[in-house]
């Protein structure tokens, strides 16, 4: 199976600081991969990089082209949905509108209909507050939108980055479920950041645990999950 | 009573006049956090482009959107040649640099027509019509007609069409968009282009009744910015609706407070502004600082 | 840890700019040191912008309209009063000052934009303010101010220097000299001492600033007033420099290119507003008269900048530096001498991992 996003030997930084000293990575298609690590380990600029919001040297491919040199917006467009820390929900425009700006780039008219009606059954409150302004979404809901949205855009991988943050547990696990679904029904390859590694690793296929910059450990989710070592010193549990 | 009234509809005109200059400083600093120096300037350019049109033989209902259209134009050549580069720079200098602009076009007007005033001729019968025992003047319909044509056009532009959406998106939370795939920086370009031919709406509007000459704006942006303050300086409701209070309340204080003569209505202007700055910053339809993704 | 490097205030540097200053008139003509006497005026009130802008980060379009104030005050004193000229400068001064002092009261409510837009509209208005009260202002015919003669000591000194009588442009030139020279001496002391300090702390974050326990309010009012008194004695000259005072003297224009000479100068130094006022006032004069004289402009751009007037080429002038040299023209001098040192010293600095750009080189010892 060929890798539908490879990371080799990527640096990258904010100014003369330097985040990531040597990444590499590979998610398959339509697999699921875990990217754990404590705080400040690299594991949002690992995605940054990838969607150009940072300066990145070494390569990143997707679909066997690199990314290189590639505005947000070109990288955006070639079915990468990036959901970022925060969800990135544009708190000015309605819920409907956030949506649109998800299947904007689409010209498929009568798939974009099918994509919203699955949305809506995913995340009926959704469909309850249309009109409403983004802003009036609770916490777990604003990730519903992210995620609605993202999924509206029909990318071949998306990336998530802390889906989980600062949501009530069932509304996570009825998150990560969804996650699932859209991936095993839509194909969709899911690059995943999380804190909360028991969940990651129970969803994904593989794993990469950043530690200061440098991947400390990788494989098999599994088999991570069964070492007891793993668990202890990098996981936390 | 009559006299008030017709001081009301001719303030209302003119003050349809402000609200799309007003609209146009608040749709750059939607995209931009800054206040557009310049934006008169360009209208009075814009303006006299329409005025050399009309003394060549067309027909001012065809000079009026072909100026909006070149105007479109400029806007956008000015913010992809002069604020593309300085796009991260602090506020500081775009303001200078905007103010440079005021500068520059102002002279260029200045070479290309003179200093010298001209009449602009109105496309409406200077006659009135009585409307229940009021008589208002067709030039004030006209002027209130145009700039509600233009002022619903944007609004539809905005709310109800993608590129709208995509121009809101990209002007209020620019690192979201460009996530979601929208050129951020093409739309930026867009909201000038946009910026400049609502001004430009405004400068043919307003020409007939002052006298064309580069200088002509000078007192309109004050009362646009007193317009785009008093709306709140984010809201483009607010632009429409300050510039229609700013309009009545010059045409009134002229009118009825002894000491207001014709050029201390600007002085009512800079009242507005600082008074509304002082007592409520946020304007009649601003929030608090919005945070930008 | 960063290094901070404190460039040594350069004395004699300064002692070399002044001698020069003193001594130019003797050598060009009585109309050009009254040219320059305008310049020297532009550089007191650019001085007391960049305290407000520069140093304490407030930003203001209307200092045209504090300069209006300051030669109204003195014109006025003079004309209907009959105070001696020279007394009135620093009456002028301190009046300014004192409304500036109250501008600045509510002026701390506003967000910078807010206020550059506020003290825009001020500057608009004001002509029409000023004509308005025409008994006492002369209203747009505006005052008279007459020039007076030098004192016999000044003159007998010159005329020994440079065997002409001296002229009363010359005269007023020296009064000129003598206000700003003793005017940047305490505009550096009061930067590089506590409330500049307090300033720049408060220009570069008012929230933490005030947490150290800054008096945010009282140091931006203080801001406020200095400069509108610097604006004001500037006004006053200005009137003294031209011989009459009127609303049109002083256009929204003479607001924005006080702002200009601030920044084209350089925000926050001492020497800035100095190049900042020599550009703002003889660019305009100069590139109108420069770009016809050069062969390889094509003539549709000389026509138009000839015609134009300094205008056109003011604004592209002034757009060119905002893109290129944000940090005016000492800041690129400043970057310049920094480059050049660092080649000079070679891979000094690279075992630390910094950079010479990174250290910071502030004008005045702290």
């Amino acid at each position: 199976m060929t890798n539908l996003l490879e990371l080799e030997d990527v640096r990258a930084g904010y100014g003369p600081t330097s985040v990531l000293h040597g990444i590499s990575l590979q998610v398959p298609e339509a697999g699921v991969v875990s990217l754990l690590g404590a705080n400040g380990a690299g594991k949002t600029t690992t995605l940054r990089a990838i969607t150009g919001g940072v300066r990145w040297t070494g390569d990143i491919r997707f679909g066997g082209r690199s990314l290189r040199g590639m505005s947000t917006e070109e990288i955006v467009r070639r079915g990468i949905a990036h959901v970022p820390e925060g969800r990135g929900i544009c708190t000015e425009l309605t819920v409907d509108e956030n949506l649109r700006l998800g299947s904007y780039l689409r010209r498929d008219g009568p798939e974009v209909k099918k994509d919203y009606e699955r949305v809506f059954e995913y995340f009926p409150v959704l469909k309850q507050r249309r009109r409403l302004s983004s802003s009036t979404l609770s916490g777990g809901e604003q990730q519903m939108l992210a995620l609605a949205r993202a999924l509206l855009m029909r990318p071949r991988l998306m990336l998530l980055d802390e889906p989980s943050l600062g949501l009530a547990p069932i509304v996570v696990r009825s998150i990560f479920e969804i996650i699932k679904s859209i991936n095993e029904s839509r194909q969709v390859a899911v690059l995943l950041v999380e804190q909360n590694a028991r969940l990651a690793l129970n969803l994904s296929s593989s794993a990469y645990v950043l530690e200061v910059g440098r991947v400390a450990v990788e494989g098999d989710s599994a088999e991570l999950q069964g070492k007891e070592s793993v668990r202890r010193s990098y996981l936390g549990y | 009573m009559q006299e008030f009234l017709q001081l009301v509809v001719s303030g209302i005109a003119t003050g349809g006049i402000f609200a799309s200059l007003a609209l146009a400083l608040v749709l750059i600093y939607n995209a931009m956090g800054l206040v557009n120096f310049a934006q008169g300037e360009m209208a009075m350019f814009a303006t006299f482009v329409a005025f050399t049109l009309i003394g060549r033989g067309v027909s001012f209902w065809i000079a009026f959107p072909v100026t909006l259209v070149l105007a479109f134009a400029g806007g956008i050549l000015v913010q992809r040649v002069v604020i593309k580069p300085v796009e991260r720079a602090p506020v500081l200098t775009l303001v200078i640099i905007t103010l440079g602009l005021a500068t520059l076009v102002n002279g260029l007007a200045g070479f290309a027509w003179g200093y010298v005033p001209r009449s602009f001729p109105s496309p409406f019968s200077p006659d009135s019509i009585d409307l229940a025992g009021v008589f208002v003047g067709y030039r004030d319909l006209g002027v209130i007609a145009v700039s509600g044509i233009v002022l619903l056009a944007v609004y539809v532009l905005l709310q109800h069409t993608t590129v709208g959406l995509t121009l809101r998106a990209a002007a209020h939370h620019p690192e979201a968009s460009r996530l979601l795939g929208v050129h951020v920086s093409w739309m930026l370009a867009l909201g000038w282009g946009l910026a400049s031919a609502v001004g430009a709406a405004s400068g043919m509007m307003v020409a007939p009744i002052l006298l064309l000459e580069p200088n002509m704006m000078q007192s309109i942006i004050i009362y646009a910015f007193a317009a785009a303050v008093l709306g709140g300086i984010e809201s483009p409701l607010g632009a429409v609706v300050g510039g229609l209070i700013v309009g009545v309340t010059i045409n009134l204080a002229g009118a009825y407070l002894p000491f207001v003569g014709g050029d201390l209505q600007l002085a009512v202007g800079l009242a507005i502004i600082v008074g509304v700055l002082l007592l409520k910053p946020n304007g009649l339809f601003g929030r608090a600082a919005v945070r930008r993704v | 840890m960063q290094r901070i490097r404190v460039a040594q205030p350069r004395y004699w540097l300064v002692g070399v700019v002044v001698l020069f200053f003193l001594g130019f008139p003797t050598v060009i003509s009585s109309f050009l040191a009254s040219e320059w006497a305008q310049a020297l005026i532009l550089a007191i009130a650019i001085m007391g912008l960049n305290i407000l802008v520069g140093y304490s980060g407030q930003l203001s379009l209307g200092h045209g309209a504090f300069m209006a104030l300051g030669a109204y005050v003195s014109a006025i004193l003079a004309h209907h009063y009959k105070m001696d000229y020279l007394v009135t400068i620093p009456i002028a001064g301190l009046t300014t000052g004192l409304v500036g002092f109250l501008f600045g009261i509510p002026a701390l409510r506003l967000s910078a934009l807010y206020l550059a837009l506020a003290t825009f509209a001020l500057a608009v208005v004001s002509p029409s303010l000023i004509k308005r009260p025409a008994g006492l202002t002369g209203g747009v015919q505006g005052i008279l101010v007459v020039q007076p003669d030098p004192p016999a000591t000044a003159s007998s000194v010159f005329a020994a220097l440079t065997g002409t009588a001296m002229t009363s442009d010359q005269w007023i030139y020296y009064v000129t000299l003598f206000c700003a020279v003793v005017l940047f001496w305490v505009a550096w002391n009061v930067v590089r001492h506590r409330p500049g300090r307090a300033m720049r702390a408060i220009r570069d974050g008012e929230v933490a600033a005030a947490a150290s326990g800054v008096n945010v309010a009282g140091f931006k009012t203080l801001a406020f007033a200095l400069s509108a008194f610097y604006a004001g004695v500037a006004g006053s000259l200005y009137g003294l420099s031209t011989g009459f005072v009127s609303p049109d003297t002083f256009p929204v224009s003479l607001s924005i290119q006080l702002l200009v000479g601030v920044v084209v100068g350089g925000l926050a130094s001492i020497p800035g507003p100095l190049v900042g006022a020599i550009s703002a006032y003889f660019l305009p004069i100069e590139s109108s008269q420069w770009v016809p004289s050069q062969a390889w402009i094509p003539t549709q751009i000389v026509t138009t900048v000839k015609n134009a007037g300094p205008a056109v080429s003011y604004g592209v002038i002034l757009i060119l530096i905002m893109i290129f040299a944000p940090n005016g023209l000492v800041g690129l001098a400043r970057t310049g001498y920094a480059a050049l040192n660092r080649r000079l010293r070679g891979a000094g600095d690279r075992e630390t991992g910094h950079t010479a750009a990174e250290s910071q080189t502030v004008s005045e010892p702290d």
